[in-house]
């Protein structure tokens, strides 16, 4: 099945656009929010950054470097201090000066890498603390000179949504829809690398500069949201809203949509809600809806969920209940040489918690035990039968996953409730016991 | 008891030296207090980043040391608006609610990814920002409550320590108190109709009372600051109170440093083998996941103790940095756990002149500015006189490159010439090999001529003759006309680097 011929996926995807558009009326209405020039300016922004961040961050979290953003926009910080140095308060330089410096941190991260037995976590850590230490050493440079106006610190760490203007929203959406452009340019190499990076290697494709590109990308992404979020909760807006469209499909084309609907969502509820009080900052109400988003997603997502997740587990609990108590009454005939020895409720209740006696009532119904009196049960003919079987089958499973490859046998993904004749061939059976059988013969002598 | 314990600390320093060289030694000096201080965080970071960096924790503290945000802020909303106190960065209530703001931290990733659902950098990485983002709409919320300046968040300010100290009286200690009887009080006249009638004092019709200027009780240290405002409070040759102020941050670094240092020293064992194999530590019946958060319980504590000298972020840098140039040094834990503490106090001793320019006293970094200055201009301003936390952490990078390229044995410089060397080796032993094949054979003349080799080995004319000459200066080889043939001994150093080959 293709992924866009997938019904649930666009029921989803309706489901966020409508959210997302019906959100700004409700939001003019119930929460009396007044779209002035600022906000309208604002949202629109977080809106495009939350796409673009969207979509790129699938790429990060897939490949499990979700923390490589977080290297990249400290590491942005020099960059952006020379460049004011440079060409002063101009924002293109600022960017081009933070995109060269985080791209620069990128290549000493590799370097690190490649060259040392440090591994990523450590690396990126180097490289980030050096590079903003040094980046806090120029801007207090900076801030010391009679002419520094301000350019304060906090503007990098927490963005200054208030001061943003309309060229800075139309920068955001061109080179957004630049980096959208390439990612589409590059399209199957970029999944290639995503799933199976020495495949792609051995097939000649340049990983290096795959690799490369996908940084570059990740830096100019971040720089953009400096001046709207600040670094670090670009951090969050890079991985938020992949994550959670993580939970709700399986396919890379599919997430990257999803991701991009939730990135455009929680920028636009972000921002809207921060407009609602004095002292609501923008960056870190986009996170916490983009958190939000998360925590639902994990909930409630189908077939990855918690939810469904522990549905599914009473539902299989319930099933393999009867089986359970079966084998139990079995055993424990066993162990007493005597199949016909009662076994009382709360023997069974104490091994199985409280699923022992649902299972008891179904095994009844199924007329494989006897209730003898209120509180014991005795395995009946039937019952016996079943119970041999099961513990034969059983047995045979663990043989099998012990000597499977040894015997040469059919690799099958099965769970160990199912009766291994179903599954297995009659010959492979017939080696397993063959098996077995010399095995009681070996520890016997 | 903070206090109590900067007493005993002061007693027992008095035996040896007088109160004023203890207060010119730290109150007097910024520069010595951010030495010390400096060194205890740098002691106290490469000793729990060691294992963080073994276990491949290394990025927790980031996460960590953006969370302890959050703490910071709740607790002093506690205690500022619940408790009704003042508050002060070295209050211990304030160390506790901000270490449980970092464990949080951890705990929330372990839960994000104990469902499952999410991978662990992942986790991390939605799990600080969240918290990181509270904080700050919470700090923006309160911000008329809060004065916590963010800039001093992330960068700190070490220069300051030494200034935010603890007084503690030595001799005349007993409060004064001045009534109007006192001889020391002073009588102040003060114009009693000025304000309603719009008068001013030399105004004639102004009329006046007396009153005392100075009554009251102080406490010696009030009574000293009175005095240094101009207000009289003792008699001129009556002895002033004996001070010695104590900078707090050397205590609760001081403190935490310890705790640290008992911490690795005690379960160094422990340490020792989680951070090499947790899975057979937890077999061995120890706590493994009881251990680490231990160790992040106080890693959150030294990053809260460390806030208002160095930052949120800049303490990363204590914590990852040193352990990481350690790790490219040796290969033995207790070596590491000596030489991070090492590098971490060298940096922070040396980072304090970078700040002022001075760069290991061999390069002065206005020099440079002004040489910039005259190419690019930078407007006249060539004072490089930046922040001191700043430059410790460029010091530690500073430290980290000078290992990753000349460490003994896993540096760029080794690796280049071991690699070159083995070049070299294999080149040799190449024509060795050759040069034996071929002789005492027909085709010896052909194979194992001066002008053949390089086109039966694909080398240039220039390297064979190279090799050919230092083959020849250890006398393996010798030169006939054109032949080249095997020496004796080289025969015998050929036969045994293969037999040598064979038994690896």
């Amino acid at each position: 099945m293709m992924w866009y011929s997938d019904r649930r996926f666009w029921g989803i995807v309706a489901f966020t656009l409508f959210l997302n558009i019906a959100f700004i009326p409700f939001s003019s209405w119930v929460l009396n929010a007044e779209y002035q020039y600022t906000l309208r300016i604002v949202t629109v922004g977080g809106a495009l950054l939350g796409i673009v961040s969207g979509i790129l961050g699938s790429f990060a979290v897939l490949r499990q470097q979700s923390l490589i953003g977080d290297t990249v926009a400290h590491a942005a910080l020099p960059g952006v201090a020379i460049a004011f140095l440079i060409a002063g308060r101009a924002l293109e330089w600022l960017l081009v000066g933070a995109a060269i410096a985080g791209w620069v941190g990128v290549w000493m991260l590799n370097a690190i890498l490649r060259t040392t037995r440090i591994k990523q976590d450590a690396a990126m850590g180097v490289v980030l603390v050096s590079w903003f230490g040094f980046g806090v050493a120029l801007l207090s440079y900076i801030q010391r000179r009679p002419d520094a106006g301000q350019a304060g610190i906090d503007k990098f760490i927490f963005g200054q949504a208030a001061a943003i203007v309309r060229q800075d929203v139309n920068l955001i959406a061109i080179v957004g829809a630049f980096i959208v452009l390439i990612l589409l340019l590059f399209w199957k190499e970029l999944k290639l690398i995503t799933f199976d990076y020495e495949f792609a290697a051995v097939n000649g494709f340049r990983v290096r500069i795959l690799d490369t590109l996908l940084a570059t990308l990740i830096v100019i992404a971040i720089v953009l949201g400096l001046q709207l979020a600040g670094v670090i909760l670009m951090v969050g807006l890079l991985i938020a809203p992949s994550v959670a469209a993580r939970q709700w499909t399986n396919h890379l084309e599919q997430m990257t949509i999803l991701s991009a609907l939730f990135g455009a969502f929680a920028g636009t509820v972000g921002a809207v809600i921060s407009a609602l009080d004095v002292g609501l900052p923008t960056g870190p109400l986009i996170i916490v809806v983009a958190f939000g988003v998360v925590l639902l997603s994990i909930t409630f997502a189908p077939s990855r969920g918690v939810i469904w997740a522990s549905w599914q587990q009473r539902r299989d609990r319930r099933r393999f209940a009867a089986q359970n108590i079966l084998q139990d009454v079995y055993r424990y005939g066993q162990s007493h040489h005597d199949f016909q020895k009662p076994v009382e409720t709360a023997f069974l209740i104490g091994l199985r918690g409280r699923t022992a006696q649902a299972g008891l009532h179904q095994l009844e119904k199924q007329g494989f035990v006897k209730r003898l009196d209120d509180a014991s049960w005795v395995l009946t003919h039937e019952g016996l039968q079943k119970a041999q079987n099961f513990e034969e089958s059983q047995q045979l499973w663990e043989t099998y996953h012990l000597y499977r490859e040894a015997l040469d046998l059919p690799d099958v993904q099965q769970e160990h409730h199912a009766n291994i004749h179903d599954v297995l061939a009659p010959e492979f059976i017939q080696r397993l016991e063959r098996l077995q059988k010399g095995d009681t013969n070996d520890q016997s002598a | 008891m903070i206090k109590a314990l900067e007493r005993f600390i002061i007693e027992v320093l008095l035996w040896v030296t007088t109160p004023d060289d203890i207060n010119a030694l730290w109150a007097q000096s910024p520069r010595n207090t951010a030495i010390l201080i400096g060194a205890l965080i740098a002691t106290s970071g490469a000793l729990l980043g060691t294992f963080l960096l073994l276990r491949r924790m290394a990025l927790v503290t980031d996460a960590i040391s953006h969370s302890v945000l959050l703490g910071i802020v709740v607790t002093f909303l506690l205690i500022t608006l619940v408790l009704d106190r003042e508050f002060d960065y070295s209050s211990p209530l304030l160390l506790i609610g901000s270490a449980l703001a970092g464990v949080g931290t951890v705990f929330l990733t372990e839960w994000l990814f104990q469902s499952g659902l999410i991978k662990q950098d992942a986790a991390l990485g939605l799990a600080f920002p969240f918290l990181f983002a509270i904080g700050v709409i919470l700090i923006s919320r309160y911000a008329d409550n809060v004065h916590l300046d963010i800039d001093a968040v992330y960068v700190g300010e070490i220069g300051l320590a030494s200034s935010n100290t603890n007084s503690h009286c030595l001799t005349n200690c007993e409060p004064i108190t001045i009534t109007p009887d006192d001889p020391r009080a002073i009588t102040v006249r003060r114009c009693m109709n000025c304000a309603a009638e719009n008068l001013y004092p030399r105004d004639p019709r102004a009329e006046f009372e007396e009153f005392c200027g100075n009554c009251g009780t102080y406490t010696p240290s009030e009574a000293v600051r009175a005095e240094a405002q101009g207000i009289p409070i003792y008699d001129d040759n009556e002895e002033r109170p004996t001070f010695v102020y104590w900078p707090k941050s050397i205590t609760i670094m001081g403190l935490i440093m310890l705790l640290n240092l008992s911490f690795v020293l005690l379960f160094y064992k422990e340490l020792q083998l989680t951070a090499f194999d947790a899975a057979l530590a937890s077999t061995l019946g120890f706590r493994p996941n009881l251990l680490l958060y231990v160790l992040l319980f106080l890693v959150s504590i030294t990053a809260v103790g460390a806030f208002d000298a160095v930052g949120a972020v800049l303490v990363v840098a204590f914590f990852i940095i040193p352990p990481a140039a350690a790790y490219l040094l040796t290969d033995r834990l207790y070596q590491m756990l000596l030489i991070a503490p090492i590098i971490g106090v060298f940096a922070t001793s040396t980072g304090i002149d970078l700040a002022r320019g001075q760069f290991l006293g061999v390069f002065s970094v206005n020099r440079l500015l002004e040489a910039l200055d005259d190419i690019v201009g930078l407007g006249g301003y060539t004072e490089w006189n930046v922040s001191i936390s700043a430059s410790m952490v460029m010091m530690m990078s500073f430290c980290f490159i000078v290992a990753w390229i000349a460490s003994p044995r896993y540096g760029l410089l080794a690796t280049l010439i071991r690699r070159w060397y083995q070049h070299r080796q294999f080149a040799e032993q190449l024509l060795l090999g050759h040069l034996y094949n071929h002789q005492h054979m027909e085709s010896m003349a052909d194979e194992c001529s001066i002008n053949t080799l390089p086109m039966h080995l694909n080398w240039s004319q220039h390297q064979v003759e190279r090799i050919i000459r230092n083959l020849r200066s250890r006398h393996w080889i010798e030169i006939r006309g054109e032949q080249v043939m095997l020496t004796d001994s080289g025969e015998q150093h050929l036969l045994l680097f293969r037999q040598q080959l064979m038994q690896k």
